[in-house]
């Protein structure tokens, strides 16, 4: 697809559901399964991931006419290292709460694959303004994920959203939905549903 | 040789500016925002400490101070004495850690001016499993702990865990996290009132 002119739509919507990261790439599983114990964590993230990949993007495309190819992997890592930096301190600094939450799954930003797989896939690749819109779209699509897996894991572990009660009296709280197992079987249990309409689809 | 480098130069001039140009950005920004860190870690461990002794200050008396927590390994905390508003010393908060069931747990611990009793205790970080190591952040576990004797402890599958005394009791289903938590206590109560009283800074309250 980025062989070809790409349309700004067509960018924009495939991160968002015909190459959704999670869903469709299966790219970012640490964070995916990690963070997502409840909503609030899981959209912390999925905003730091859209920081990064913004900024990530926007410095690869604007050096892509400058990159030799044995060293291409090595700037695409130092950018992307530089911003989850600063998106780590901004969050000690001004969120300690979720950033003692997300602990060492901020910094490992920088290993996430969804961020060089779009720096080589898209931003060496293409002008600044579809980097921008790939970066915006993939994001969203990331984080939209994260939320709804974090959804349900909180919803079925506590049976509150955003620490709100919404569940009705004598729910019973599950809370291995909270630990590994509940990530898995959610994560599982939506690809299956994805793969189903898919398929149905084609 | 000369073209040599200047091969050099041209393959790696890129890396270099931008390593230079993104340090410059990593410095800049935690210049700005390291106070703002600094000033959060103080306010959490403030108000951790309020809530084990109310309405004292808090003056760090000494800090790194090594600590074995066992196997051989060493941890360092800081020690601050807690004066209440008519200056006398009500007593002392230390941070203290020790490996739990998933990782490391961190605690505040506070005893009072004597060393003699415990006056409680918060968790500064852990990971413990939820719904049942994590449970030694909550009250019904913790509440044994405070004015109980600082002297060596014992952990109990059974027994009254409304009785304030050196036993206490387990929470089922999570006895490595309640075993780490009174091995924190045992490994600590002792080498910090060592260290407090060969400091002199024990007992009298000055």
């Amino acid at each position: 697809m980025e062989n070809k002119a790409p349309t700004v739509s067509n960018v924009f919507t495939a991160g968002l559901w015909r190459e959704n990261p999670i869903l469709r790439l299966l790219l970012g599983m640490c964070p995916t399964l990690a963070v997502t114990t409840a909503v609030k964590p899981a959209l912390t993230m999925g905003l730091s991931v859209i920081f990064v990949l913004l900024c990530s993007n926007i410095v690869v495309s604007l050096m892509r006419k400058l990159l030799k190819p044995h060293l291409r992997i090595l700037m695409f890592t130092l950018a992307i290292a530089t911003f989850v930096t600063i998106a780590d301190l901004f969050l000690k600094a001004f969120q300690p709460e979720m950033s003692a939450v997300l602990g060492p799954y901020v910094p490992l930003i920088i290993v996430n694959c969804i961020i060089i797989c779009r720096a080589e896939a898209c931003a060496s690749k293409n002008g600044l303004f579809v980097s921008v819109i790939d970066a915006i779209g993939m994001g969203i699509g990331f984080t939209v994920v994260l939320c709804i897996l974090g959804g349900i894991r909180e919803l079925l572990a506590t049976g509150m959203i955003f620490d709100i009660p919404v569940m009705w009296k004598g729910f019973m709280p599950l809370s291995a939905m909270r630990m590994p197992v509940g990530a898995f079987i959610t994560l599982g249990l939506i690809l299956g549903l994805v793969n189903m309409l898919t398929a149905k689809k084609s | 040789m000369l073209k040599m480098i200047g091969h050099y130069i041209k393959e790696s001039w890129l890396l270099v500016v931008s390593a230079f140009v993104f340090g410059l950005l990593i410095a800049v920004t935690n210049a700005a925002w390291q106070p703002k860190i600094i000033q959060n870690k103080i306010t959490k461990l403030d108000s951790l400490m309020n809530v084990l002794i109310a309405d004292a200050k808090f003056e760090l008396i000494l800090s790194d101070v090594p600590v074995e927590t066992g196997r051989g390994k060493i941890a360092k905390s800081n020690i601050y004495k807690a004066t209440a508003s008519d200056g006398n010393c009500v007593g002392f908060c230390f941070g203290a850690e020790g490996s739990g069931f998933a990782d490391k747990i961190e605690l505040v611990v506070a005893v009072d001016a004597e060393f003699k009793t415990i006056m409680g205790y918060s968790v500064l970080s852990s990971n413990e499993t939820p719904g049942f190591g994590d449970r030694i952040t909550q009250d019904y576990f913790r509440n044994q702990f405070i004015g109980a004797p600082a002297a060596i402890l014992n952990l109990t599958k059974k027994g009254d865990d409304k009785k304030i005394d050196d036993e206490i009791v387990a929470i089922s289903g999570a006895t490595v996290s309640s075993t780490a938590v009174v091995d924190i206590f045992n490994n600590y109560l002792k080498q910090i009132r060592e260290k407090l009283a060969g400091e002199g800074k024990l007992a009298d309250g000055k």
